[in-house]
């Protein structure tokens, strides 16, 4: 997956993932290009077609034509965006990458600021949409919600998760593979790595040109995914410990039915308390409690197997 | 999210033979399992066919463990170097016969074939050709059938539930004849029966993938009736294909989603009971409270079972990526 590295590599990558974006590559690229043109150091652009059934590809083949800066790359079919930022990901030379949107949203002339604060010390540095130009009721309510479940359940402080334009380093992205849909989670998925995060205000648009690509249903996706994201971050080098925890509640159901049975027995004598109701409830909730230490243990076995791949020494931050 | 599948009708694919000027080498890939026609005269039949177009090539046959080559198959290979046999010591299956013949074909252009004729010869010209103009797996489409009318219903309602499924428009897609590029056939994930979907494996890693009429064989036509484990088998085989194309990579969606209706379920006939406790009424001898706590126990239970397998494809993760790059400028 890596690029020979020319001599003169850029040192900023700028990546867009692009799906059925026709109309709005070519204004992106004047605009990215336009934001860029006072900074010092050499930078390239990726635009990323996902698997696009409009021109969008034609239009980046046209982009990059007349600047050797702008690179494009098209997915065999459409991969998603979390692929699609990964695609990009891996192609991108620099040793600062930014990741934006590709429908014109995000504000390019916010870039510089955000590699500013990212050379302040951070390996991370989030976008936080002001006065986000969306649906109130399809879009900005679903996304509050959800990130608010997510600061409570991961514990990183980030107000819009949702935000695409972000600022990383290199060794960030070199230690975190996206997959699935967990672009929304690359804070968390940062934090549990060790990466020092900022969040800063960036501007943002409303949609020029095509559709969007989101709607509500995602939300309840979402919410699963957040099960996935708190196990992947809290427990992954633990999963029994994980599994442990959640046995508490079906053994708390279990004590619960034994002292309905120890009741109806005590107060009506065996003979009324014949029914095996609460003490099938009981051995229900017992079996589960045993079945996921079980579960537990399989994880365990599926960690210990890939233990030396999966959680490879984990190097310092930086090392002088 | 799948790519569709291009359908090139026959008329766009002459039949005459375009003489191709390459000095690449075709493969043709022959494994031997289950029916067997006269491999000797399929061999003379469709090496006659490549040697009229003029074209490099080889033939290898996969024998399935319990098979072994005609006396006279044994002489042809004995005195051609362009015939190879493989031999398994036991049953692998189709799946396992072509990952063999991929692994130690040497030509550019893979071409599988049943050991029966399933296609006229001349029928392998416009699926090469094809291929020759950028598609990037062809399988033929026996068009017309001659079948029974009870096997092609059968295979009518087969494709239906399949295209529900991977949105693509096969008609025939566990046939036999396909021809790929080697580089497609390689990065394919062939396991298991998952040779049955090989052209929507195909669509799904993004390839493009098409169908091209090609006459059946007389021989092919024959009432085909199978026992009901076969028809349960393919049922299988679908629910499988279409688990691994949605889920592969977000288990628990799948899980968490069956999971958290039956833990639903669960909880509201427990909340009836609580209510219908307070309001007086014992639940002591209700054996729907028993019925509450399995389907909630069922779904933490599901809930689990997907949490483990997001901790497995979380640990894969590095190791591979969910695209494919097409083109790069």
């Amino acid at each position: 997956m890596t690029v020979p590295w020319a001599a003169d590599r850029p040192y900023l990558s700028v990546v867009a993932p692009l799906y059925n974006e026709s109309e709005n590559v070519t204004p992106l690229i004047a605009w990215i290009l336009e934001a860029l043109g006072q900074y010092a150091k050499p930078f390239e652009v990726i635009l990323v077609d996902d698997g696009s059934r409009d021109d969008t590809w034609s239009k980046v083949v046209a982009g990059a034509a007349g600047d050797s800066r702008i690179r494009g790359i098209r997915l065999a079919r459409n991969a998603g965006q979390t692929a699609a930022m990964m695609a990009g990901f891996d192609h991108a030379q620099g040793q600062v990458i930014v990741s934006l949107d590709g429908d014109l949203q995000n504000d390019p002339r916010d870039i510089e600021a955000l590699v500013t604060r990212l050379e302040e010390g951070y390996d991370l540095v989030c976008g936080w949409r002001q006065r986000r130009q969306d649906k109130l009721l399809l879009r900005k309510v679903p996304s509050w919600v959800a990130n608010r479940l997510i600061r409570r359940l991961t514990g990183v402080p980030i107000t819009d998760n949702g935000c695409s334009l972000k600022a990383y380093r290199r060794d960030l992205l070199d230690r975190i593979s996206l997959y699935a849909e967990q672009h929304r989670f690359i804070p968390a998925l940062s934090a549990s790595v060790g990466a020092r995060i900022a969040e800063m205000p960036v501007r943002h648009h409303a949609r020029r040109f095509g559709e969007s690509k989101y709607g509500i249903s995602r939300t309840v996706k979402v919410l699963v995914d957040l099960l996935t994201l708190k196990m992947i971050t809290t427990f992954h080098s633990r999963p029994l410990v994980g599994f442990l925890v959640a046995t508490l509640l079906p053994l708390a159901v279990a004590l619960a039915f034994g002292i309905c049975w120890l009741v109806a027995l005590t107060q009506f004598g065996p003979e009324k308390a014949h029914a095996m109701v609460f003490p099938g409830a009981a051995a229900l909730s017992l079996g589960t409690a045993f079945y996921l230490f079980m579960l537990g243990l399989v994880a365990e076995v599926a960690l210990s197997n890939e233990r030396e791949s999966a959680t490879a020494t984990p190097t310092a931050w930086e090392s002088k | 999210m799948t790519a569709k599948g291009v359908v090139i009708h026959p008329e766009d694919h002459p039949a005459a033979a375009t003489p191709l000027t390459s000095d690449r080498m075709i493969s043709v890939i022959v494994p031997v399992v289950e029916r067997v026609d006269d491999l000797a005269a399929l061999y003379r039949e469709f090496a006659a066919e490549l040697e009229r177009r003029g074209e490099e090539f080889e033939f290898l046959f996969v024998f399935d463990g319990g098979f072994a080559p005609s006396p006279e198959l044994a002489a042809l290979v004995e005195e051609s170097d362009r015939i190879h046999m493989h031999l398994f010591s036991q049953r692998f299956g189709e799946t396992a016969a072509l990952r063999l013949g991929i692994a130690r074909s040497r030509g550019d252009l893979l071409v599988t074939l049943p050991a029966y004729f399933q296609v006229r010869a001349e029928g392998i010209n416009p699926l090469i050709d094809a291929v020759a103009d950028g598609a990037e797996l062809v399988v033929a489409n026996r068009s017309p059938r001659l079948d029974s009318w009870l096997n092609r219903l059968q295979s009518r309602a087969f494709h239906q539930i399949l295209g529900g499924i991977a949105e693509n428009p096969f008609h025939d897609i566990a046939c036999g004849v396909r021809v790929m590029p080697r580089r497609v056939a390689e990065s394919l994930p062939l396991y298991g029966d998952m040779h049955r979907f090989l052209p929507a494996l195909a669509a799904r890693e993004g390839y493009r993938v098409s169908e091209v009429a090609v006459p059946q064989h007389p021989n092919d036509a024959r009432v085909r009736v199978y026992g009901p484990g076969v028809y349960f088998r393919r049922l299988l085989d679908i629910a499988t294909f279409f688990f691994l194309a949605k889920f592969t990579e977000k288990p628990l969606r799948f899980f968490g989603m069956v999971g958290s209706v039956s833990l639903a379920i669960g909880a509201v006939l427990g909340i009836y009971l609580l209510v219908d406790r307070l309001a007086g009424h014992a639940i002591s001898n209700r054996p729907l409270l028993l019925l509450s706590v399995l389907l909630a126990a069922l779904g933490v239970q599901l809930m689990g079972l997907g949490l483990v397998g997001e901790i497995i494809v979380h640990l894969r993760a590095p190791h591979r990526r969910a695209y494919r790059v097409r083109d790069r400028v």
